[in-house]
C-alpha cells in the first residue's frame, strides 16, 4: 500500500494555487472590465520574472528588490499595453476578436523582445532558500513567501474592492460600464488602474515561478493555460471566484498526482483533471463560481 | 638481431600494415572501391595479431596508426577522385539538433561533433572530390518541430541522410516519414528501446547503444549496492518509459513505486512527496537537463538527499551545475550511468586531438557518437557512389562492419542498433569550489 503524506500534498496544493491566483487575478479583472481575453498577460509574467532576475542575479541586490522590480516593470508594461494598444483599438471600434488577436500579436512581440534582451537560453536563480520541517510537512522560504504574497494580495484587494471609492468604481464599471459612466465614473481611468495592478501581480507571479523553477522566454505561456482555467472556473471578471478556483485547481492537480500514481498512470494527466473540472463547470454552471458572490454574476 | 628486437620490429611493421590497410580501406570508401580493403584488412589483422601477439601489437600501434592514417587516407582519396560519376557536385548532409528547449545546452555541444566530421571530410577533399554541405535545423526538443524541420530538410533541401534527431520521442515522430521517403536517419543520442521495436530493419540507425542495455546497467548498479526497495521516476516519453521497463525486468518487485512525469510541468513537489512517503532506498531517475535541474532543486528542498539517486545519462553534463541547488543535490545523492567509448582507443585519441585543435577544449558526451554518425554517413555515401537513400542505407550496413570510429567498432545489427555499448558509472564531486563529474566504475 502506498503511504501518502496528505498534509504535504495539501501544502503543495496551496503553493500551486497561490501561483495560479497571482497569475489569474489580473487576467480575470481585465477580461471583465475590457471584455476580451488578453493573451499578452503571459508576458506580464515573463517580464516580471526577467526583471527580477536582472536585479537579483545580475545586479546582486537580493530578492526583496527583485520583487519590487517585477512589480514595477510589469505594471509599466500593463499600462503601456492598455494605453498604446488596446485603448486606441477600442476607440476605433475593435471587436473582441480584433482585441484578442492584437493581444496575441503583442504577446509575440514582447516575448521576442525579451529573447533579444536576455537570450533564449535557460537562466536560473542561484539563491538558495532555507528549508525546514513543520511536523510532517517540508517547507521552504520561497513557498512561504509565495503563499504570504497571495494572502496579502487577497487582503488588500478585498479591502480596496469593498471599502474604497476606487473599489466601488471598479465593481460598477465591470458590472455595467455605460451606467457607471453615466454616474460619473471615468471608466477608462478605472480600466487603466486595473490593467496596471493586474499586470503587476502577474509579474510577481512570474517571478515566483522563475525562482521555483527556471527562466525561459515561454515561462508565462506555461502558466497561461491554467490561469485561463482559473478565470473561467471562477467566472470571468470575478475576483472572489478566481480566488476559489485557483485553489480548487491547485488541489485537483496535486491530489491528481497522488491518484494517478496509485493507478500507475503518468502524472501528465494532472492537467487533464483540472480541465475535466473546467468542462464540468461549463456544462453544469457556465458562470463559474462568480455567481456565488452576488446576483449579477459580474460582481468583481 | 635478438628476439625482442625482432618482435618489436615485427610489431611496428604489422601495426603499420593493419593501419594502412584499415585506413586505405576508409579512403577506399570515399572512392567507392572496397575490394582490396577486405583482403588487406583481413590479412593485416590476422598476421598482426598472430605474429606479434597482443602485447607487441599494443606497443606498435600508436606510432604506426598515426603515420598509416594520413598515408592511407590520402591514397584512398586520390584513387577515388575519378570515380563516383552519379554523385551530385555538392553532397548535402542534414542534421536535426536540439539547439533550444530541454536539451538545448546539450545540442549546442553535440552539433560541434557533426561539424568537426564535416570539416575533416572537406579538408581531405570531400567525398570523391565533392564537398559536403551541412544543413543543421533546430528541433527545439519537440517532436512536432522535429518532424517539421525534418520535412524541410527532405523536401526543400533534398537531403537523403540526416544526422539526428537527438531525443527518442523526436526519432519516433520522424521514423515513419523517413521510411516513406527513404531517407537515412542516424541518431547519435536517441537511446529508447522503443525505436528498435517500432522501426526494426529500416532507415533508422543510431551510433549509441539502446537503453535495453542502459536500463540493465542502472538496475545492476542498484542491485550491486544491495537496494531492495526502489522507486522509478522517469520522463513520460519513449526515453523514460524504455528504461523504466528494462529496469523492471531486472528488478521485479524490488520496484515499489513507479512515477512517470511531464517535463513541462516543473512543479514536482507532489511527485517527490510520493517518493519520500514510500520510504524507498533508491530512485532510478530518467530526466533531461531543464526538468532535471528543477527536479533536483525541488528534491533537495523536499529533503530527498538521504536517498540514493541513480540517473541515466540525460542529466550528465556541466549545464546541470548552473543551478546551485541542483549541483549540490547531485553531489550529495546522485550517481548515474552514461555511454562511453571503450578505454584506450587510438581512434578516440585522434578524435579528441582533432577536436581540441578545432575548438580549444576536450570533447564531452555524445560529441564522439555525433562525429561517428557523420563519418559513417559520408563513408556510406561514398561506398554507394550514388546520392540515393536506399543505396546509402545498404552501404551503411556494409561500411559499419569495418568502421572503427571515435567510440570504437560501430557495427550495426539488422535493426540499425549498436551491437555493443559500454557504460561509465559516474558521481559528482566538488573540487576547489567547482562541481565536476567523476567516473567510479564501468558496466558491464
Amino acid at each position: 500500500m502506498v503511504v501518502v503524506n496528505w498534509l504535504q500534498v495539501l501544502f503543495n496544493s496551496a503553493v500551486t494555487g497561490s501561483l495560479y491566483l497571482l497569475a489569474a487575478v489580473g487576467l480575470t479583472l481585465t477580461y471583465g472590465l475590457t471584455r476580451f481575453p488578453n493573451f499578452a498577460h503571459a508576458e506580464f509574467m515573463a517580464l516580471g520574472a526577467y526583471a527580477g532576475y536582472t536585479i537579483a542575479e545580475q545586479l546582486k541586490l537580493g530578492f526583496p528588490y527583485s520583487f519590487i522590480a517585477a512589480f514595477i516593470s510589469s505594471a509599466a508594461l500593463g499600462a503601456a499595453s492598455y494605453l498604446l494598444v488596446f485603448r486606441p483599438l477600442t476607440h476605433r471600434g475593435a471587436t473582441i476578436i480584433h482585441l484578442m488577436v492584437a493581444s496575441i500579436g503583442l504577446d509575440f512581440f514582447v516575448r521576442h523582445l525579451i529573447k533579444q534582451v536576455w537570450g533564449g537560453e535557460q537562466l536560473s536563480f542561484r539563491m538558495v532558500w532555507p528549508y525546514f520541517d513543520v511536523g510532517p510537512v517540508r517547507i521552504t522560504g520561497l513557498w512561504v513567501a509565495l503563499i504570504l504574497s497571495a494572502i496579502v494580495m487577497v487582503g488588500v484587494m478585498h479591502i480596496v474592492l469593498t471599502r474604497t471609492r476606487l473599489g466601488k468604481a471598479i465593481r460598477a464599471s465591470a458590472n455595467n460600464p455605460d451606467l457607471a459612466m453615466a454616474s460619473g465614473v471615468d471608466v477608462e481611468k478605472i480600466a487603466l488602474v486595473v490593467w496596471i495592478v493586474g499586470a503587476a501581480l502577474a509579474g510577481v507571479g512570474g517571478l515566483f515561478r522563475a525562482a521555483d523553477t527556471r527562466l525561459v522566454p515561454l515561462i508565462g505561456w506555461e502558466i497561461l493555460l491554467p490561469a485561463f482555467a482559473v478565470v473561467i472556473l471562477g467566472g470571468i471578471g470575478s475576483f472572489y471566484g478566481a480566488l476559489i478556483a485557483a485553489y480548487v485547481i491547485g488541489l485537483a492537480e496535486n491530489f491528481g498526482v497522488v491518484f494517478l500514481v496509485m493507478f500507475k498512470l503518468s502524472t501528465d494527466y494532472k492537467f487533464a483533471i483540472a480541465f475535466l473540472i473546467l468542462i464540468l463547470t461549463l456544462i453544469l454552471k457556465p458562470s463559474g463560481f462568480g455567481r456565488l458572490f452576488g446576483e449579477g454574476g459580474k460582481v468583481v | 638481431m635478438n628476439s625482442s628486437a625482432t618482435t618489436k620490429t615485427t610489431a611496428v611493421l604489422v601495426a603499420l600494415i593493419i593501419v594502412v590497410a584499415v585506413v586505405a580501406g576508409v579512403g577506399g570508401y570515399f572512392a567507392g572501391q572496397s575490394a582490396g580493403y577486405d583482403a588487406g584488412y583481413k590479412a593485416g589483422y590476422d598476421k598482426g595479431v598472430m605474429a606479434g601477439g597482443a602485447k607487441a601489437y599494443e606497443k606498435g600501434k600508436s606510432e604506426g596508426y598515426k603515420a598509416g592514417y594520413e598515408t592511407g587516407y590520402k591514397e584512398g582519396l586520390k584513387a577515388g577522385k575519378p570515380k563516383g560519376p552519379t554523385l551530385p557536385d555538392k553532397i548535402k548532409i542534414g542534421s536535426l539538433m536540439c539547439l533550444s528547449g530541454f536539451l538545448g545546452p546539450m545540442g549546442q555541444k553535440i552539433k560541434l561533433g557533426v561539424e568537426l566530421a564535416v570539416k575533416e571530410i572537406n579538408r581531405k577533399g570531400g567525398i570523391a572530390g565533392r564537398p559536403v554541405e551541412l544543413i543543421v535545423e533546430d528541433t527545439a526538443t519537440d517532436p512536432k518541430t522535429a518532424l517539421e524541420a525534418f520535412k524541410k530538410l527532405v523536401e526543400v533541401d533534398g537531403c537523403k541522410v540526416v544526422i539526428g534527431p537527438m531525443a527518442s520521442p523526436e526519432v519516433m515522430a520522424i521514423g515513419k516519414y523517413a521510411n516513406e521517403r527513404k531517407v537515412v536517419v542516424i541518431s547519435p543520442t536517441a537511446t529508447s528501446p522503443k525505436i528498435t521495436t517500432e522501426f526494426p530493419d529500416d532507415y533508422i540507425f543510431r551510433t549509441v547503444g539502446s537503453d535495453a542495455l542502459q536500463g540493465k546497467a542502472l538496475a545492476d548498479t542498484a542491485l550491486k549496492k544491495g537496494f531492495t526497495k526502489i522507486a522509478t521516476l522517469v520522463l513520460n516519453n519513449p526515453y523514460g518509459i524504455g528504461i523504466e521497463e528494462k529496469a523492471k525486468e531486472v528488478l521485479g518487485d524490488k520496484i515499489v513505486l513507479s512515477i512517470r512525469y511531464d517535463p513541462t510541468k516543473m512543479d514536482f513537489r507532489t511527485e517527490l512527496s510520493q517518493i519520500k512517503d514510500a520510504g524507498v532506498e533508491a530512485v532510478i531517475y530518467v530526466g533531461w537537463y531543464e526538468d532535471g535541474q528543477v527536479m533536483f532543486r525541488q528534491a533537495l528542498e523536499m529533503g530527498l538527499d538521504n536517498i540514493q539517486w541513480i540517473a541515466a545519462e540525460g542529466v550528465y553534463g556541466e549545464p546541470m551545475f548552473k543551478v546551485a541547488d541542483a549541483a549540490e543535490f547531485m553531489k550529495r545523492a546522485v550517481i548515474g550511468t552514461r555511454p562511453i567509448a571503450p578505454t584506450g582507443l587510438i581512434t578516440y585519441k585522434l578524435f579528441a586531438e582533432s577536436f581540441k585543435k578545432e575548438y580549444g577544449k576536450a570533447p564531452t558526451m555524445y560529441q564522439d557518437t555525433a562525429y561517428d554518425a557523420t563519418m559513417l554517413a559520408a563513408l556510406a555515401i561514398a561506398y554507394a557512389g550514388q546520392y540515393d537513400g536506399a543505396k546509402i542505407k545498404d552501404a551503411l550496413q556494409y561500411v559499419s562492419q569495418y568502421y572503427i570510429g571515435a567510440t570504437g567498432h560501430k557495427m550495426f545489427d539488422k535493426n540499425g542498433d549498436q551491437l555493443t555499448q559500454f557504460y561509465e558509472i559516474w558521481k559528482v564531486e566538488k573540487v576547489d569550489g567547482k562541481y565536476k563529474f567523476v567516473g567510479i566504475g564501468r558496466w558491464p
